[in-house]
C-alpha cells in the first residue's frame, strides 16, 4: 500500500507534466456559409474608395444591423499580388468578399478565374452604368463587376501661368496635344515651370491618347497586340515623344512626387483622370487658380476625340463565404443608390458611373478651386462621350514591353515604327 | 473525562500507529510531490536554455540571411551606374531625364529583387536632393526630411560599413511606427565621394518575423543595438527603450562565447539570458526566459495540490481502517486476555473471522494453551488424588502383626482352656476378618459385608478382653446394599474400644446407619470417657481431635480420623467427611456421612 503510493506519486506528476505540455490544438472545419453575416473588402485608397465604402458601410448598416462589414486598406500592388497568389493556388481561403480591381486588370482576373467570381447579373444590369464600364467589368455576356468610379479624363491647368503665358482657358478648349506642347514650351519660355509632370515607366497619357482614339493595345479580341500598324498607336507615340522632346516634361518617379509636382507648383497642367480631384484641391492655397478642360485629341488621328478614361476601377463578388451577403450590400449601395453617389461626389469628389446618378445638385455645383466652373457636371458630360474599348489581358504586360521601347525611341535610337514593330514581335512572343 | 481517557488509553497502539502512518504518509507525499516539482523546474528550464540555444542559432541563421539579401542589394546599388547617375547628376532635357528616371525605376527594381522575399521598402537619396523609393507608403519619411534624416549622419560617418539603425516613424494614422533601418553610404571608390544614401528598411513588426514563432508568454526575444536599445522585441512596449542593464548582462563577460546564459533579474523578474552577438547588425541577440512563468507553466500547483490530496486523503483513509481493524482485534484480544486472573484459566479467547488471520492465530495458539494447561492441571490434580487415595488404603490395609500375634495368643489361651468351640469361632472370625481386609480385591463393599467384618472384629475383641464393652448395630434396611469404602467404619470401632473407656469400665458402642437427604449417614458412638473441653471437630480444623495412637492392640495401625476424613474427601468431595462430637465423661459420637453408591467403583 505505501509502497505502491511512493510509486503513484512520481508518475502521477509525470503524468501531469505530459499534459500540461501538450497544447490544444484544433482547427476549423471548413464550412460553406453564403448567408455568413460578416464579409470583408479590400481596397486601397483611404482618400478615395475606402472614403466611399465607409459611407456605403454606414448607409447599409443602418438597414442591415446584423451585417458586419471590415473594410481592410491594402496597397494595389498588394492587392493584385494577394489575389494572384489566391486563385492561383486554387484557394479562396483569406481572399475577401468584395474586391477593388482596376479596370485595365479586370479582364486578367475574370478571365482566368471564372469561377471566383460571382455572377452579378440577377443583381444589376451592365446598361445603367457608363457603356465604356461595359468592357471591362462583364465577360460572356455576364456581368460580373460593379462598375465604380469614371476614370474619365480632363486637362487640368493653371489658368495663372495660362494667363502669365498670355493665354486663356479658352485656348485649350477642346484642343489637341500640339497645341498643349506649343502652350506648354510658351509657360516654360515664361515663368520656366514645366507643361507636365510624367514617370516615364507609367504609360498613362499613352493609354489616356489611344482610349481617346477608342484604341488600345490590344485588339477587339483582347488578347492579339495592337501596336504595329495601328494608326492611334503611331499618332499617341509621337505625340508622347514631341512631349518630350519639346523638354516641357518634369520627371517623377512615385505618386507622391507626382502630387508634389503639382502641388508645388511646379507643372502648369495635368492630363488625367477625374480621381486627381482631391489630391490637386489638397493644396488649398492654388483655389482658384485651376481649370479643367476637355482631354487634347490627337491632331493626325481623326477617330481622336477630346474624352477620354485613365484608370477606374470597379467591384467583384467572390465567391467565398458571405457571398450573398456581399452581393446584397454591393447591389444595393454602389449598384442603385443615387444618393449614395451624389454624397461621395460632394464629401469625397468621386464621379461614378450609374447612369442614373450622373446628375443631381452634387453636380451642378459649382466649384471655387476651379473658379466658379462646374467640374464635376463637366466630367459627366465627358463621361458619356469615352469611346469604348476592350482592355483585354494584357494591358501592363505589353507596358512593360513597351516602356522600355519607348526609352530607345525618345533617345532617337529607333524610329516610330521599329519601335512599334519590335514592340509588337515581344508582345506576340511573350503573350502566346 | 476519565472514561475517555481510558478508551484513549485502551486505543493508544492504534492512536500511536495511526499517527505515524499520517505523518509519514503527508511527508511522503509532500516530499516526493516537492522533489518532482523542483525537478521538472529546473529539467524544464534547463532543457528550455538548451533548446533555446538552438532557437538563438536558428534566429540568427534567419537574420543573417536577411543580412545576406539586404548585403547583396546595397553593393548592386553602390555598383550601379544608373542609379549613381540618378543620385548625383543635375538637370538635363526631358528626354535624357526620362532615360534617367526609366534607368533608375529599372534598376531599383532589380536592386530590391535581392530583398524581394522580405516586406521591405528600399529607399535611395542623392546628394542633388532626388530621391527614390519602391513604396513610399511603407517608411514615410517625406522627401524633405530624407535629404538629412537622423539616420544619415551614422552612415555618412561609417560610408564602407552597412550600418543597421531603430528608426520610428509616424503612420498614416499619427501613430508611432518601429523600423529598422539597413543604411549604406553610396560612394565613389576611387574618391570616397559619397553620392548617395540607400535606405532598406524593414518594419519592426515584420523584423519580429525572424523570431516571432519561437516567443511565447514567458519567453521574449529582444533585439539590442549597440547602445542597448531596443530595437525589436515581441514585447512591444518595451520598443524603443534604452536598457543600459541588459545590455551589460547581453555583452560576453570574457572572450568571444558564441552564446552567453545568465541567470539575471530582467525588468525585475527572475529570468534565464541567453545573448547572442551578431556582428553583421551590431545588435545583441537575447532570449529571457521567465523562470516562474516557465516553471509555474510546467507544474499546475492547484493541480498537483488536489491530486495529491485526494490521494494522500484516501491512503489515510484506508490506513485509518485497516489500522483500526487490526488493532481494534489486538486490543479486545488485550482485554480479554488480561481476564485471565491467578487460578483461573477458563477465559477463553473469543475467535471471530473478522479480527485478521494473525490475531486469530494468536487467539487460537492462546486458547489451545488454556486447553492444555487446564488439562495438565485436571489430570495433575486427578494423580495426586489418586495417589492420597493410594496412600490411605494402602494404610488402612496395613494390618497391625501385633493384632495378630495377640488375637492368636488369646485362641491359644482357649485352646488351653479346651474351650475348642470358642477357640474356633474366634479362628472364623479372624479368617473371615482377613480374608476381608486382604483377599478382596474391590475397593468398596456393601453396608453389609462393612457390618460382618465389624462383628468378626468386635467377635474377636470379645473374646480377648471380654464382653465389658457392647456393641450394637442399628442398620437401616434399605442402606444394606449402599457401598462404602471398605473398612471405613471400623478404625472408628477401633478407636472405641481401645480409648473410650479407659477410665469408665464398662460401656456400649452404638452404630447406626441410616440414610437422609440423599446421604449415607453412619454414626458410631460411645457413652465411655469422652474427650477433654467438650468439643466438635468437623474434619476442616487442623489438628487431631482423637488421639491417634498407634496401639499395638489394634488391628491396623496409623490411621488416623483425619486421614479417614482426607480420603472421603478425596474421593466424594468436599460435602461428605466426618465430624466429631465429644463431651468429656458423656461419650464420643463420630458421624461418617458419605454418598448413596449402589455400584461397585
Amino acid at each position: 500500500m505505501k509502497g505502491f503510493k511512493k510509486l503513484w506519486l512520481p508518475l502521477l506528476a509525470s503524468a501531469m507534466m505530459l499534459s500540461a505540455c501538450s497544447g490544444g490544438g484544433g482547427g476549423n472545419a471548413a464550412s460553406s456559409d453564403p448567408e455568413k453575416k460578416e464579409i470583408t473588402i479590400w481596397a486601397w485608397d483611404p482618400n478615395f474608395n475606402i472614403a466611399a465604402l465607409n459611407l456605403a458601410k454606414e448607409k447599409y448598416t443602418a438597414d442591415h444591423p446584423d451585417v458586419t462589414i471590415n473594410i481592410v486598406e491594402n496597397a494595389q500592388a498588394d492587392i493584385v499580388q494577394k489575389m494572384n497568389t489566391g486563385l492561383n493556388s486554387g484557394t479562396t481561403k483569406g481572399l475577401p468578399n468584395v474586391v477593388l480591381i482596376e479596370d485595365y486588370r479586370a479582364q486578367n482576373f475574370l478571365q482566368a478565374y471564372p469561377d471566383a467570381f460571382r455572377d452579378m447579373s440577377d443583381k444589376i444590369k451592365g446598361e445603367d452604368f457608363a457603356d465604356y464600364k461595359a468592357g471591362p467589368t462583364s465577360l460572356d455576356g455576364k456581368q460580373y463587376g460593379i462598375p465604380f468610379d469614371s476614370g474619365v479624363t480632363g486637362l487640368y491647368i493653371r489658368t495663372d501661368y495660362l494667363e502669365e503665358a498670355g493665354y486663356t482657358v479658352d485656348d485649350l478648349m477642346n484642343t489637341d496635344w500640339d497645341t498643349f506642347i506649343e502652350v506648354g514650351k510658351k509657360i516654360k519660355e515664361v515663368t520656366g515651370k514645366d507643361m507636365l509632370t510624367q514617370d516615364p515607366n507609367d504609360l498613362g497619357i499613352l493609354r489616356l491618347m489611344l482610349q481617346s482614339a477608342g484604341s488600345w493595345y490590344l485588339k477587339e479580341d483582347g488578347t492579339t497586340p495592337n501596336i504595329a500598324g495601328n494608326p492611334a498607336f503611331k499618332g499617341a507615340l509621337e505625340t508622347y515623344k514631341a512631349l518630350f522632346d519639346a523638354n516641357i516634361v518634369k520627371m517623377n518617379s512615385d505618386w507622391s512626387q507626382f502630387v508634389a509636382a503639382f502641388n508645388n507648383g511646379d507643372v502648369a497642367s495635368i492630363p488625367v483622370g477625374n480621381w486627381i480631384t482631391p489630391s490637386v484641391k489638397a493644396e488649398a492655397s492654388q483655389s482658384g487658380k485651376w481649370a479643367v478642360v476637355p482631354t487634347p485629341k490627337m491632331k493626325g488621328v481623326p477617330e481622336s476625340v477630346n474624352a477620354s478614361n485613365s484608370g477606374g476601377s470597379s467591384w467583384y463578388v467572390m465567391n467565398v463565404d458571405g457571398q450573398e451577403t456581399a452581393a446584397d450590400f454591393m447591389a444595393s449601395t454602389f449598384g442603385s443608390d443615387k444618393e449614395l453617389y451624389q454624397q461621395m461626389l460632394d464629401e469625397i469628389g468621386i464621379i461614378g458611373t450609374l447612369k442614373a446618378a450622373s446628375e443631381g445638385d452634387a453636380y451642378d455645383k459649382a466649384d471655387e478651386f476651379f473658379g466658379g466652373q462646374k467640374v464635376y457636371a463637366d466630367f459627366a458630360k465627358w463621361t458619356t462621350e469615352v469611346p469604348n474599348v476592350n482592355y483585354g489581358l494584357h494591358t501592363y504586360a505589353i507596358e512593360d514591353i513597351l516602356s522600355a521601347e519607348l526609352q530607345n525611341y525618345l533617345k532617337g535610337s529607333k524610329d516610330v515604327d521599329a519601335v512599334m514593330n519590335d514592340a509588337q514581335a515581344q508582345a506576340e512572343a511573350q503573350l502566346k | 473525562m476519565k472514561a475517555y481517557w481510558r478508551r484513549f488509553h485502551a486505543q493508544r497502539l492504534f492512536v500511536k500507529l495511526f499517527l505515524v502512518m499520517v505523518v509519514s504518509t503527508v511527508t511522503v507525499c509532500v516530499v516526493t510531490s516537492l522533489v518532482t516539482v523542483r525537478m521538472s523546474e529546473r529539467l524544464f528550464t534547463e532543457t528550455f536554455g538548451i533548446t533555446n540555444s538552438k532557437v538563438l542559432y536558428q534566429i540568427r541563421t534567419g537574420m543573417e540571411s536577411f543580412n545576406d539579401s539586404v548585403v547583396n542589394a546595397a553593393s548592386h546599388a553602390a555598383q550601379n551606374g544608373t542609379i549613381k547617375t540618378f543620385l548625383s547628376g543635375g538637370e538635363s532635357d526631358s528626354v535624357r531625364m526620362a532615360g534617367t528616371y526609366f534607368g533608375m525605376h529599372q534598376q531599383m527594381r532589380q536592386t530590391k529583387s535581392n530583398v524581394d522575399a522580405y516586406n521591405v521598402g528600399v529607399t535611395a537619396v542623392g546628394v542633388n536632393g532626388r530621391t527614390y523609393s519602391t513604396d513610399r507608403n511603407y517608411w514615410p519619411v517625406p522627401e524633405d526630411r530624407l535629404i538629412d534624416h537622423s539616420l544619415a549622419q551614422r552612415t555618412e560617418a561609417e560610408p564602407k560599413r552597412l550600418l543597421y539603425q531603430y528608426d520610428e516613424e509616424r503612420g498614416e494614422n499619427g501613430e508611432n511606427i518601429s523600423y529598422i533601418v539597413a543604411s549604406k553610404a553610396l560612394m565613389e571608390r576611387t574618391t570616397g565621394f559619397v553620392y548617395g544614401k540607400l535606405y532598406i528598411s524593414i518594419r519592426e513588426d515584420e523584423f519580429r518575423r525572424f523570431y516571432g514563432n519561437f516567443t511565447s508568454a514567458g519567453n521574449d526575444v529582444l533585439i539590442l543595438d549597440g547602445s542597448g536599445r531596443i530595437v525589436s522585441s515581441n514585447r512591444e512596449e518595451l520598443i524603443g527603450t534604452v536598457s543600459k542593464q541588459l545590455l551589460d548582462y547581453a555583452v560576453p563577460s570574457e572572450g568571444n562565447e558564441e552564446i552567453v546564459r545568465r541567470s539575471a533579474d530582467v525588468f525585475g523578474r527572475n529570468s534565464i539570458l541567453l545573448s547572442s552577438y551578431i556582428p553583421e547588425y551590431d545588435f545583441y541577440l537575447v532570449n529571457l526566459i521567465d523562470r516562474n512563468y516557465a516553471a509555474g507553466k510546467v507544474v499546475n500547483l492547484r493541480d498537483l495540490i488536489l491530486v495529491g490530496g485526494l490521494i494522500v486523503g484516501a491512503a489515510l483513509l484506508l490506513v485509518f481502517l485497516i489500522t483500526h481493524r487490526q488493532t481494534r482485534s489486538l486490543t479486545v484480544l488485550v482485554r480479554q486476555m488480561s481476564t485471565v486472573t491467578a487460578k483461573n484459566f477458563d477465559n477463553y479467547v473469543r475467535v471471530t473471522e473478522s479480527s485478521g488471520y494473525e490475531v486469530q492465530e494468536l487467539s487460537r495458539a492462546y486458547n489451545y494453551m488454556l486447553d492444555q494447561l487446564n488439562d495438565y492441571i485436571a489430570r495433575l490434580l486427578e494423580t495426586q488424588k489418586e495417589q492420597r487415595n493410594a496412600e490411605l488404603a494402602a494404610l488402612q490395609r496395613q494390618i497391625n502383626p501385633h493384632f495378630l500375634y495377640n488375637t492368636l495368643a488369646s485362641i491359644k489361651i482357649l485352646v488351653q482352656k479346651g474351650d475348642k468351640e470358642a477357640a474356633a469361632e474366634t479362628i472364623n472370625a479372624l479368617i473371615s476378618l482377613l480374608q476381608n481386609t486382604i483377599s478382596n480385591v474391590s475397593e468398596t463393599v456393601t453396608i453389609e459385608q462393612e457390618l460382618e467384618n465389624m462383628r468378626n472384629y468386635v467377635f474377636i475383641n470379645h473374646a480377648r478382653y471380654g464382653d465389658r464393652i457392647r456393641v450394637n448395630v442399628f442398620a437401616a434396611p434399605d442402606c444394606m446394599h449402599y457401598r462404602v469404602p471398605k473398612l471405613i467404619i471400623q478404625p472408628f470401632i477401633e478407636n472405641a474400644f481401645f480409648h473410650a473407656f479407659n477410665e469408665k469400665p464398662e460401656g456400649m458402642i452404638y452404630v447406626l446407619v441410616s440414610q437422609s437427604e440423599g446421604k449415607l449417614i453412619c454414626e458410631v458412638s460411645d457413652n465411655g470417657d469422652g474427650m477433654d473441653d467438650a468439643q466438635e471437630w468437623t474434619g476442616t480444623e487442623n489438628g487431631a481431635a482423637l488421639p491417634n495412637s498407634k496401639s499395638k492392640r489394634q488391628l491396623f495401625t496409623g490411621i488416623g480420623v483425619r486421614n479417614v476424613h482426607n480420603r472421603i474427601t478425596l474421593l466424594y468431595g468436599e460435602d461428605y467427611g466426618i465430624t466429631i462430637d465429644s463431651r468429656k465423661g458423656e461419650g464420643t459420637k463420630v458421624r461418617i456421612i458419605l454418598p448413596l453408591i449402589t455400584e461397585e467403583i
